[in-house]
């Protein structure tokens, strides 16, 4: 009988047919209730350990689904925003409002400011970029734009830096190749109307999360000494924690226009 | 627990299993859809971004 009880309260298999038991006398009433109250307790711990073990699945797996669908959603609506307004107009000098409705001016693009494709983390590699760094925003699969501590600058603006954040896991995982990126490597930002070729050249494999310098208009440790145009990219390393913030820094090497048909640039062309 | 809800729900042991299931997923669903929502940003594992500290920025 005790032996019964004992596998009863450690196996809820077992306890899910239990054994018929006869009226237990008096003197052992308190020591079943005892060991049905530690078989509940185990039941617990075992329900927790799922629990938890499920918050990992929806970290690393469910939040990229969801951000992936949500993110595609928002690139084909950009894409036929861009399709639908007028094309060859320089976004930096007359941002011409669109038929759709989309916001004239890129800064107020909600829907999205362009792409960014990085050729060294995938040959179809492309996020779509977004303003704001917080939460909410890069929970939907994007790259954000910093507004603070430094509001970042855009491509198109005389000189600065455009900083960007993403995930390194979950919600997208859209950066989590970053340590793939090397000095030399290309980096594209694509706009309506403009591709803005990068090249990168520094990256900072390690650095506090406290570390704000590194999106600085002038990027703290990235070697560069005076105003540029520039473009930084951070995440979090390593993989799977929170725990460092890595960074990847280039500046602009020249600006190609938009042709009807969206050629990419040599750097984007698959060889 | 699990002993005593199994005990409670009707029928045979075939519709009582598939009764088992349903309650599984649903909880399983409630928790993908509402509670991990709710506790992601509570827990410092996803933050990517350099602030100074002020919490302003996500952090």
């Amino acid at each position: 009988m005790i032996q019964d009880e004992t596998a009863e309260s450690s196996d809820p298999a077992a306890e899910a047919f239990p054994p018929p038991e006869p009226e237990p006398r008096p003197a052992r009433r308190g020591r079943a209730r005892a060991l049905a109250a530690l078989g509940v307790f185990g039941e617990l711990l075992i329900t927790l350990g799922l629990v938890l073990g499920l918050f990992v699945a929806y970290s690393l797996w469910w939040t990229n689904v969801e951000a992936d669908r949500s993110a595609a959603q928002a690139s084909d609506k950009l894409r036929s925003a861009w399709a639908a307004g007028p094309t060859g107009t320089p976004s930096a000098t007359a941002p011409g409002a669109t038929p759709s409705g989309a916001p004239a001016a890129p800064y107020a693009a909600r829907d999205g400011v362009g792409f960014l494709h990085v050729p060294a983390m995938g040959e179809d590699y492309q996020v779509l970029i977004r303003m704001g760094s917080d939460n909410a925003t890069l929970a939907e699969g994007v790259a954000g734009v910093y507004e603070q501590p430094y509001r970042a600058a855009m491509p198109w603006d005389a000189a600065g830096n455009f900083a960007l954040a993403a995930h390194r896991d979950g919600h997208g995982a859209k950066f989590h190749d970053l340590d793939a990126v090397h000095k030399g490597d290309a980096i594209v930002v694509e706009t309506k109307d403009k591709w803005y070729v990068y090249k990168v050249d520094n990256t900072l494999p390690e650095t506090s999360k406290y570390d704000t310098g590194i999106v600085a208009p002038v990027p703290t440790g990235s070697g560069y000494t005076g105003p540029g145009r520039y473009i930084t990219l951070t995440t979090c390393t390593p993989v799977y924690t929170s725990r460092y913030r890595m960074a990847v820094w280039g500046s602009l090497v020249r600006v190609d226009d938009v042709d009807a048909k969206r050629t990419p640039p040599p750097e984007l062309r698959h060889s | 627990m699990y002993g005593w809800i199994w005990r409670h729900l009707p029928g045979n042991t075939l519709v009582r299993a598939v009764i088992s299931l349903l309650l599984i997923l649903g909880v399983v669903y409630l928790l993908f859809t509402y509670v991990f929502p709710w506790a992601e940003p509570l827990l410092p594992f996803g933050d990517v971004t350099v602030d100074g500290g002020a919490g302003a920025a996500a952090g």
